[in-house]
């Protein structure tokens, strides 16, 4: 047994040389930021440049963490806020709307299928301008309206679970049927616990990407109560670049921690989860 | 029974009106069901989609009063704007390297971490990592990476004799960086995609591969490409509709520059509507930039149209 997993790990020695480099490729950014953010100042503006620090010190985290105009708890917050709203409304809003694609018959049930399945090919930047001024006319601008519902009714979302719900047995629902469920009873306690999976991969996939969203908040929000994780990014770095590097990698630090600690906890789902989702676009 | 009858029991107030069929029912439901989806989608999609085409003709800025109509003139000041084409080649040049270095560390990784190793899924969770991180993070840490002065990649390739690069105030050079930049971030989605792609190839055509005595290479061209042209086209048109929206690398790392250099055309977008406040002129950008993107998605249902047969 020995003998053949040795044998396995030398013929496979390429593949382990290719990985670890590719690796090496992924960490090292990271690993660089995160050890310079332990460096005072002086420490990193230097040629050449160290690697790892004489003596670690936690003082650009404080700084970072004390500026009168800097609120990255703040921001976090707010992100973490936004996000999960958007994917609750997300839900919400598509679920019931596959349902019906999926399994009710209603006139004109294909040819809107069809139509908004169209919509796809229109990308979302020539919605930004209208939405905006539509914004400011609800005065929506600057509160977490502005972030959470004008991207919520999602195609791809419908799209997805759509497919999902088409997979699953008819004889459930008509087991409901006979015991005198509604349209909606079917839905909520036959179709949507069968769908837990397919309704995770897309929460997922919707929230990474509105955590991670940049521009659409850049334009809605502008007091520094307000902003979103990614946007308070790119202010410490207008605000402090050039002279406190120590303190724009601590910030950079602080803002992925939470999500890492999130992704190592759920690896496995999170990876089915995304690949899921990707593979249905396909 | 008696529950059937009981949940179909109307309202009294109903029972003047002939008893709508199951069928009407059904459609009501569905209909029902639709609704708060169909809303918000006709408010912040379609309604959008036909007031940017409307913006679009107007020559509307934010700060000033009046609001007139001027028909085509902004897309003719489009395609006079030198820093419009500007945009649009760095943005043709941007995705073009990035997509095709993404989709080859993507596809080589993707086959690496499929191999019957040790480790599988270690390096899986490890190498989709950089995907999680908001551009704001990636940004502020490339931007020191690329340091000419302090850079730690200058630094590295100082041992080869190469003396500091200005990677980033270059105007040759500032897209590659950012490409690096974003094929580090972003090779993770893809990578995940080639491997259920992978693992969609039946194992007996690699068995008879091998069994025939064909090497690495030769399964690599004749097997695996060929079996995965679907995904790779999927990955490669998808990549590109999404490097052409590229925004946060510019506005966060470069600003845009040195000079114009790193301008995208949703950089440009943001530049014109919400810098200069020019919301009529950046519609027909919005518009513009639509219409290319569609026909690049027209494309890839052309293309993906056609299946393989395993």
């Amino acid at each position: 047994m020995n003998f053949i997993r040795r044998s396995s790990f030398y013929k496979h020695f390429g593949v382990y040389v290719f990985l670890i480099v590719l690796s090496a490729f992924v960490l090292f950014p990271m690993l660089i930021a995160l050890s310079q953010s332990f460096m005072t100042n002086q420490e990193v503006n230097r040629w050449p440049p160290k690697i790892v620090p004489t003596e670690p010190t936690l003082d650009s985290y404080d700084t970072v963490l004390t500026q009168q105009d800097l609120r990255l708890d703040l921001w976090l917050r707010n992100s973490l806020f936004a996000a999960t709203g958007y994917t609750v409304a997300v839900m919400v809003l598509c679920a019931p709307a596959a349902y019906a694609f999926a399994r009710l018959r209603f006139p004109g049930n294909r040819i809107l299928f069809a139509l908004l399945l169209a919509t796809i090919m229109v990308p979302g930047q020539v919605t930004l301008i209208p939405n905006f001024l539509l914004m400011r006319d609800l005065d929506w601008l600057d509160t977490f309206n502005a972030l959470i519902f004008p991207g919520a009714a999602n195609v791809f979302g419908v799209f997805l679970l759509r497919q999902f719900f088409m997979q699953i047995p008819k004889e459930l629902e008509e087991a409901a049927v006979l015991d005198g469920a509604s349209y909606f009873g079917r839905f909520r306690h036959v179709i949507l616990p069968l769908s837990a999976n397919a309704l995770t991969a897309l929460g997922i996939f919707v929230f990474l990407f509105h955590y991670n969203d940049l521009f659409w908040p850049i334009i809605v929000t502008s007091s520094l109560e307000t902003r979103t994780l990614p946007v308070g990014l790119s202010i410490l770095n207008q605000s402090y670049a050039g002279q406190y590097r120590p303190m724009i990698l601590a910030g950079a630090t602080l803002s992925t921690i939470p999500i890492l600690i999130v992704y190592i906890i759920f690896q496995r789902r999170i990876i089915k989860g995304v690949t899921m989702t990707g593979m249905a676009g396909r | 029974m008696l529950g059937i009858n009981a949940r179909l029991a109307r309202p009294k107030w109903l029972a003047l009106l002939p008893s709508p069929s199951l069928r009407t029912r059904e459609a009501i439901a569905a209909y029902l069901f639709l609704t708060p989806f169909l809303i918000f989608f006709s408010i912040f999609f379609l309604r959008a989609v036909v007031k940017a085409v409307d913006f679009s003709f107007y020559d509307w800025r934010l700060l000033r009063r009046t609001i007139p109509y001027i028909g085509f003139d902004n897309y003719r000041e489009l395609l006079d704007d030198e820093i419009w084409w500007i945009a649009l080649r760095n943005t043709v040049q941007f995705a073009a390297m990035t997509v095709a270095g993404t989709t080859i560390v993507a596809l080589a990784a993707a086959i690496a971490v499929t191999q019957p190793i040790r480790g599988q899924g270690f390096f899986r969770v490890l190498l989709y990592m950089p995907s999680l991180f908001s551009v704001g993070a990636v940004g502020l840490i490339w931007v020191w990476l690329l340091s000419t002065q302090f850079g730690v990649i200058n630094y590295g390739l100082s041992f080869f004799g190469i003396h500091p690069i200005n990677w980033l105030g270059d105007p040759d050079l500032v897209l590659p960086a950012l490409s690096l930049t974003t094929i580090w971030w972003g090779f993770g989605f893809p990578m995940l995609i080639f491997i259920a792609g992978l693992q969609g190839i039946p194992d007996h055509l690699f068995e008879a591969a091998k069994i025939d005595g064909a090497n690495g290479w030769q399964i690599f061209s004749h097997i695996t490409v060929p079996l995965l042209r679907p995904t790779i086209l999927f990955v490669t048109v998808t990549g590109v509709i999404a490097q052409f929206q590229a925004f946060g690398q510019p506005y966060i790392i470069t600003n845009g520059g040195p000079g114009r250099a790193s301008y995208t055309v949703i950089y440009y977008l943001y530049q014109m509507a919400w810098v200069a406040f020019r919301m009529g002129y950046g519609a027909a950008v919005a518009v513009t930039i639509a219409i290319i993107i569609a026909a690049i998605t027209a494309v890839q249902f052309v293309l993906i149209g056609r299946r393989v047969e395993y």
